[in-house]
């Protein structure tokens, strides 16, 4: 479970302040698949930083089943992102001259996982994303855009983290290969009871989700809640 | 993917650039361990002279250095009381007689008496006669000293003066050391065995023998008293050669002085101990009875030169050793400017700052690996080329400085027939000879390693200060 207490961040640009993120609060429960939309420049990502412990609020908090991340240390933060957190970065960040498979296994050897256990989950981790085998090895800078954001998600999945936040993990993808991407996030939030926060522009993503929330200048609003059974249902 | 080889594989991301590090650190590593070598094989050099020479100290008569001293001479029971002097190991007494030429002074009597002809100018030399002709030859040298002391006479004519003889040194020795306390090097027959009885054996020195044609075995006399061969020594000098050792009582027994002696050769048990013994050994046998020196004084001149080479290296090699430090600090520093950005995803997805830090170390540990071996390839070539132009260059001054040693010689105390600076210094100077042995080369790499990690440390914990949210910056 996951509580956002008036999160509040600004930013000093020039003499002004922008506050890409302006008390916002809400509340996940374990399990749930949410989504964040809302246009360009109107704090997802910076949102999703805050909940991800990679960046500290000016103000307001986060609570992790009843912990507050304001009131832990660097180190217990890091721990947080290895153990509980897996991040899909908008822009990947995976490391250049390692291959697919190398970069999976990161964030297991930061957890001390054996190296047999690591390659395996790594490249069923791969498969799962639908990465060619042929490629499990190939360096990152020699994979195209949307293979390298599925290799991206793999990496988020590898330690089995409790929270996953993916921001916008189909927008480099095609119709198909997005939609696997979104059935696989809603299998692990329905069966690994994983709470998923997914940013998208994706329409057809955010309605099969079971909560949308909108970003409007720094503001959180949600729309009208609907089950996910209803979901696949015509509007 | 281990940590390690991560940081193998980061060492090698920019194959250029790896190589133009690694090339400017082979530089300084390879400068840092041609300049180790070339310390560890003077200071090796100095200890080995240090060892041979250093320990020894000579006791004369107070006032006796120097031909024309006065004071009492030493006796036994001094000998006894310098041996009871803490920290000395072995005390030899000598006894040195001037041998002449019993034609030569002959001649010289009816001239108005032999003067102090230098050299073995001890006061308490006895001149006495022999059958044996110098093997020196007085040249032109021997003959003005001759007449510069023979004026004081009623002489006066330097121009009549008749060709003068160089006399020869006989020196009485309690043990088998020459006056330098160093054991004598016998090239023919054997000591004299016993040195503390009365015994008609002597040894010579190989030019001496040789002008005299003699042999291990041959016969000569000394005060009308035969003597026989029973080996020959070489100095290494024509002066040193130029001399004989007898027994000490046989020495005192020619002298008709009983129990005198010329000079007491001290040796101390260790080098540390060599000052605090001195002065001991100058308290116990009295300012007024003995003057207590430190021998091979011109030794030592060539030790406190190749002294400034050690230093000299030393100073060098802890500068290159600095300098590759440095490279390594800057090198990191500026891979960890460029990688900001990864360090940034590696702790957004957990990484522990320590294993971050390990990371840039050992890749650092790899570039100063690789800048190694090819450093100690450079070292191995360059440093012998180095150590002798280090020393080389200092020769000259060490040369000036036992020349001028040399030119007192009528007033080096005791005389020391055994010693010949010059050749000495110049020899222990040439033979330094700088191999880069394993085992200094594997200290070198150590200490290059050591210094190398320092300067990985800076640049490593600047990582601890990157913070994840680099991760969304834009590079
Ligand atoms: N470090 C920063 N310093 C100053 N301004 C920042 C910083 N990071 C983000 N911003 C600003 O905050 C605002 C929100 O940025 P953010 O990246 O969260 O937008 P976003 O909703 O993710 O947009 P997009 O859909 O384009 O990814 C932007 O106007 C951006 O310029
Ligand atoms: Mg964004």
């Amino acid at each position: 479970m996951i509580e956002v207490k008036n999160l509040v961040r600004t930013f000093k640009s020039g003499d002004r302040t922008i506050k890409p993120v302006n008390d916002v609060s809400f509340m996940l429960e374990q399990g749930t698949l949410a989504s964040i939309v809302g246009k360009s420049g109107s704090g997802k990502s910076t949102l999703l930083s805050l909940l991800g412990a990679l960046d500290k609020p000016t103000s307001g908090d986060v609570l992790v089943n009843g912990v507050s991340l304001a009131g832990l240390p660097d180190g217990k933060l890091t721990e947080y992102r290895r153990r509980d957190i897996g991040f899909v970065f908008q822009q990947f960040n995976l490391i250049p001259n390692l291959s697919a498979v190398d970069n999976v296994m990161l964030p297991m050897e930061f957890a001390g996982i054996r190296k047999a256990a690591r390659l395996e989950r790594a490249r069923e981790l791969l498969e799962q994303v639908q990465l060619d085998p042929d490629k499990h090895g190939r360096r990152i800078n020699r994979l195209s855009g949307g293979e390298q954001q599925r290799v991206a998600i793999a990496r988020a999945l590898a330690n089995s983290p409790k929270l996953i936040l993916a921001d916008e993990p189909t927008g480099n993808l095609d119709e198909q290969t997005g939609e696997h991407i979104i059935e696989l996030l809603s299998s692990l939030s329905r069966d690994h009871n994983t709470t998923i926060l997914v940013v998208t522009h994706d329409r057809s993503l955010a309605n099969k989700t079971d909560r949308r929330f909108r970003l409007q200048q720094g503001r959180l609003t949600e729309e009208a809640a609907r089950s996910r059974a209803a979901a696949g249902a015509p509007a | 993917m281990s940590v390690l080889a991560r940081s193998i594989g980061n060492a090698f991301r920019n194959k250029v650039r790896t190589a133009a590090v690694v090339a400017v650190l082979a530089v300084a590593i390879g400068l840092a361990l041609a300049m180790l070598v070339a310390n560890q094989a003077v200071a090796g050099k100095v200890a080995e002279l240090n060892a041979s020479v250093g320990t020894v100290l000579t006791v004369n008569p107070a006032g006796g250095q120097g031909f024309e001293g006065g004071g009492e001479p030493l006796t036994a029971e001094q000998a006894a009381t310098a041996a009871a002097v803490p920290d000395v190991s072995t005390v030899v007494g000598t006894k040195a007689l001037r041998l002449r030429n019993a034609a030569a002074a002959a001649v010289d009597a009816g001239a108005g008496g032999p003067g102090g002809q230098g050299g073995q100018g001890s006061q308490s030399a006895t001149t006495v006669t022999t059958s044996l002709t110098a093997a020196v030859d007085a040249g032109t040298l021997g003959t003005r000293n001759q007449a510069a002391e023979g004026t004081t006479g009623a002489t006066g004519t330097a121009t009549a003066a008749p060709a003068f003889s160089v006399p020869v040194t006989a020196t009485g020795i309690g043990a088998e050391v020459d006056t330098t306390g160093k054991a004598l090097e016998l090239t023919q027959g054997t000591g004299l065995g016993d040195y503390t009885v009365v015994s008609t054996g002597a040894l010579l020195g190989t030019t001496l023998a040789e002008k005299n044609d003699l042999t291990v075995g041959s016969t000569f006399t000394v005060k009308d008293q035969s003597f026989t061969v029973a080996g020959l020594f070489d100095a290494g000098t024509a002066f040193g050669n130029n001399a004989l050792y007898l027994t000490l009582p046989t020495a005192q027994t020619l002298a008709e002085l009983p129990g005198e002696l010329s000079t007491m050769i001290v040796t101390v048990n260790s080098l540390e101990n060599v000052d605090a013994a001195k002065t001991a050994l100058q308290a116990a046998l009295g300012t007024d009875a003995a003057d207590v020196s430190q021998g091979e004084r011109n030794l030592e001149t060539a030790v406190s030169s190749l002294g400034s080479v050690k230093n000299i290296s030393f100073i060098a090699f802890v500068a290159a050793l600095a300098t590759a430090g440095l490279i390594i600090l800057l090198i990191m520093v500026m891979l960890v400017r460029e990688r900001r950005r990864e360090i940034g995803v590696l702790k957004a997805i957990g990484a522990p700052n320590r294993t971050i830090g390990l990371q840039f170390v050992l890749e650092a540990l790899v570039l100063v690996a690789l800048g190694s071996v090819v450093g100690a390839a450079v070292a191995s070539f360059a440093s012998g080329g180095i150590a002798s132009a280090l020393i080389s260059s200092n020769t000259a001054t060490a040369t000036v400085t036992t020349m001028a040693g040399q030119r007192g010689g009528p007033g080096i105390p005791g005389g020391m027939p055994g010693a010949n600076p010059l050749g000495g210094a110049s020899q222990l100077l040439t033979s330094v000879t700088a191999s880069a042995s394993p085992g200094v080369i594997a200290a070198g790499i150590t200490a290059v390693f050591g210094v190398a990690v320092i300067g990985a440390l800076v640049p490593a914990l600047l990582t601890a200060r990157i913070r994840p949210i680099e991760v969304l910056r834009g590079e």
